[in-house]
């Protein structure tokens, strides 16, 4: 058991979560399990309006659920205020999104730096160690442009390197890929796998996109609100090593 | 983060320029129309303005400058006694009619000044000589008076056309000859048409009903003794009321005849109130113009204020990167605004219409309500951050 807990990276179990008034009840997730091993690239995915991007809201401590409790690296978000969810964020999360979610009006560098500097580092160690991350995800050059002038993957990529500048043991990815086509999604995914493929770390990647499947060391699938199957294929998880 | 604050402010240049435009044009209405507000209730002041004299002395329960109550010519004894006077002059201000060549009688300020002295003439002489005014039944009549009092003829093309008074021309005041020798530039004043000068002594023949003509006493002190040391002296030895000269209307000293008549026409008249309307439309428009373009600016920027949310800023970091980009829209907006004014404002001094006097207290209320409407706009922005939904930032 102890042996157990320490290969757990995040654990929900029984997390209700509901939408709406009582009388125009949405049910986003019910009794929902789900657990990610560290080390592990898990992926989520399951029809539309199947609960995905709430449960993943749910781990990152952005929503609230109604019932049931939620580990993320040996840390209870159930009972944590506002500012303490925020705090546990800055220090353990990385996110990418689907809408990149990039600020226009800053440079690359910029907004590689912010989750730096919402830690309160100093700028020159922000700027420094931003500067290393654009490197790898190899955008060296680019950073004083403007995220508009880039293409859809190379935003991705700037993404991903804000996600990771700080280090974070739990990256959260919503459809990483979905608005970039199948080649830029996979060298996305390649990206993600390499540089964050670690015993410290876990990356949960929300998807429908089955030509990124290979990237996944487990799959878990969703259906009306709970995860319904995980899959361990060893096909799938033989490419991983390509 | 605060850089990153100033960054994403000045990041996109087409939108700061619409924020600024916005902060300017309403920092450039409020200051401008207070100014001009305030230029229109500065012409009540105007003798002090025009006249010139260090101190005014006057019937203790005189007011403001408009409503004279006359003095005994024999107090001008008395004040001459006062230590530390100089000298001291008569001055005479009424309204008579004057009745003019074609017939028509006209309302006008006369002004009478002592012969000796001339305490109290106009400043600026376009045409003539004050020392004319000796010459039996002369005055000096204002620039725009003359035009006021002008005769409207038909001109050759037709077209009806206004002749000022010129030198040479005259006109009766009660039945008596005036002679203009001279035409001065003064201030306008709130009430009253024309200024027509004359001396003392002669006002009083052009005011035969009245049985006492001396308004006020023009008083200067003596060399090292202040105008409100004398004023203290003049009324604890006289009895009148004396009054220092001098146009600051937001002291809240009791001596300033300018700033009594100032605050006398602001709690007596409607006038504040009309020309206020005006006032505060500009003010209302500005604060408006520049809530919103503000706001929207805010607006614009929730979603990735959301998203450095859900990173983990707090909303204290929020909050504060915020009110920077607020304030400093607001500084360089109000900096903007301000500067047209002052420019507009230079225009229209030197065309003297619109009056305009910008006090500083004018730029620096316009300065705080610029500053003002930038932090109630970066509070609703901080609310509506607050609010948001960390989780928004997973859909599309
Ligand atoms: N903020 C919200 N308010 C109301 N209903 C919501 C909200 N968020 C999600 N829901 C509802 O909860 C259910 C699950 O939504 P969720 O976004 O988690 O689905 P998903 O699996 O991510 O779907 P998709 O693949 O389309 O992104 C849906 O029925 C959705 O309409
Ligand atoms: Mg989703």
């Amino acid at each position: 058991m102890s042996h157990l807990a320490h290969t757990v990276a995040v654990r929900a179990s029984g997390v209700d979560m509901f939408f709406g008034t009582p009388e125009n009840q949405v049910v986003a997730l019910q009794q929902a399990d789900f657990e990610a091993r560290r080390g592990e690239l898990i992926m989520l995915v399951g029809p539309s309006g199947c609960g995905k991007t709430t449960l993943l809201s749910v781990i990152a401590g952005t929503l609230t659920p109604q019932a049931g409790t939620v580990e993320v690296f040996g840390q209870r978000l159930d009972g944590l205020g506002q500012e303490e969810l925020t705090a546990f964020r800055r220090k353990h999360l990385g996110f990418v999104f689907q809408s990149f979610n990039l600020i226009p009006t800053l440079t690359v560098m910029e907004n590689v730096m912010v989750p730096l500097l919402i830690q309160g580092r100093p700028y020159d160690e922000a700027h420094a160690r931003s500067l290393a991350i654009i490197d790898k995800v190899g955008l060296k050059g680019r950073e004083e442009g403007r995220p508009n002038a880039l293409s859809g993957g190379q935003q991705q990529r700037v993404a991903i390197a804000r996600a990771l500048v700080h280090e974070p043991p739990l990256l959260i990815c919503d459809e990483p890929t979905s608005a970039l086509d199948k080649d830029t999604g996979g060298h996305i995914m390649q990206l993600v796998r390499d540089l964050s493929r670690s015993p410290e770390r876990c990356v949960v990647v929300v998807t429908h996109d089955h030509r990124i499947f290979r990237f996944a060391d487990r799959i878990a699938e969703m259906e009306d609100g709970r995860i319904s199957r995980v899959v361990d294929d060893p096909k799938l998880l033989d490419t991983t090593h390509l | 983060m605060y850089r990153l604050a100033l960054n994403m402010l000045f990041g996109d240049r087409a939108k700061l320029a619409m924020l600024l435009c916005g902060l300017a044009f309403s920092a450039l209405l409020m200051a401008q129309q207070s100014s001009v507000f305030f230029g229109i209730m500065s012409w009540t002041y105007t003798p002090m303005v025009n006249i010139r004299a260090q101190v005014w002395v006057s019937d203790p329960m005189v007011e403001q400058v408009n409503d004279a109550k006359p003095l005994r010519d024999t107090d001008l004894g008395r004040v001459r006694s006062v230590d530390g006077v100089a000298w001291a002059a008569p001055l005479h201000t009424s309204f008579v009619q004057a009745r003019m060549q074609d017939g028509n009688f006209k309302l006008i300020t006369l002004v009478g000044i002592d012969a000796d002295t001339f305490a109290g003439a106009p400043a600026v002489l376009t045409q003539g000589r004050i020392e004319d005014l000796r010459l039996p039944d002369t005055v000096i009549v204002d620039e725009w008076g003359a035009a006021l009092m002008g005769r409207m003829t038909v001109g050759p093309d037709g077209k009806p056309r206004n002749t000022p008074l010129k030198v040479g021309d005259t006109f009766e005041v009660n039945d008596i000859q005036a002679r203009i020798v001279g035409i001065c530039k003064v201030r306008r004043a709130f009430t009253g048409g024309p200024f027509v000068y004359t001396t003392y002594d002669r006002a009083k023949g052009y005011t035969l009903g009245a049985r006492r003509t001396l308004s006020f006493m023009l008083v200067e002190p003596q060399k090292g003794v202040t105008p409100a040391e004398l004023c203290d002296r003049i009324e604890r030895d006289t009895g009148l009321k004396a009054w220092t000269s001098d146009t600051v209307i937001w002291s809240w000293g009791e001596r300033s005849l300018a700033r009594n008549t100032f605050w006398w026409f602001w709690t007596n008249t409607g006038i504040p109130f009309s020309f206020g309307t005006a006032v505060l439309l500009g003010l209302f428009v500005g604060i408006a113009i520049s809530g919103q373009t503000f706001y929207s600016f805010v607006l614009e920027n929730l979603k990735y204020f959301a998203a450095i949310k859900a990173m983990g800023a707090g909303m204290g970091v929020i909050a504060r990167m915020l009110f920077v980009q607020a304030f400093t829209a607001g500084l360089i907006g109000f900096g903007l605004g301000a500067g047209m004014a002052q420019g507009i404002g230079r225009v229209m001094i030197e065309k003297g219409m619109p009056p305009f006097v910008m006090y500083p207290q004018i730029l620096w209320a316009t300065f705080a309500l610029v500053l003002g409407i930038s932090f109630v706009s970066a509070l609703i922005g901080i609310i509506k951050v607050s609010r948001v939904d960390a989780a928004s930032v997973f859909r599309g």
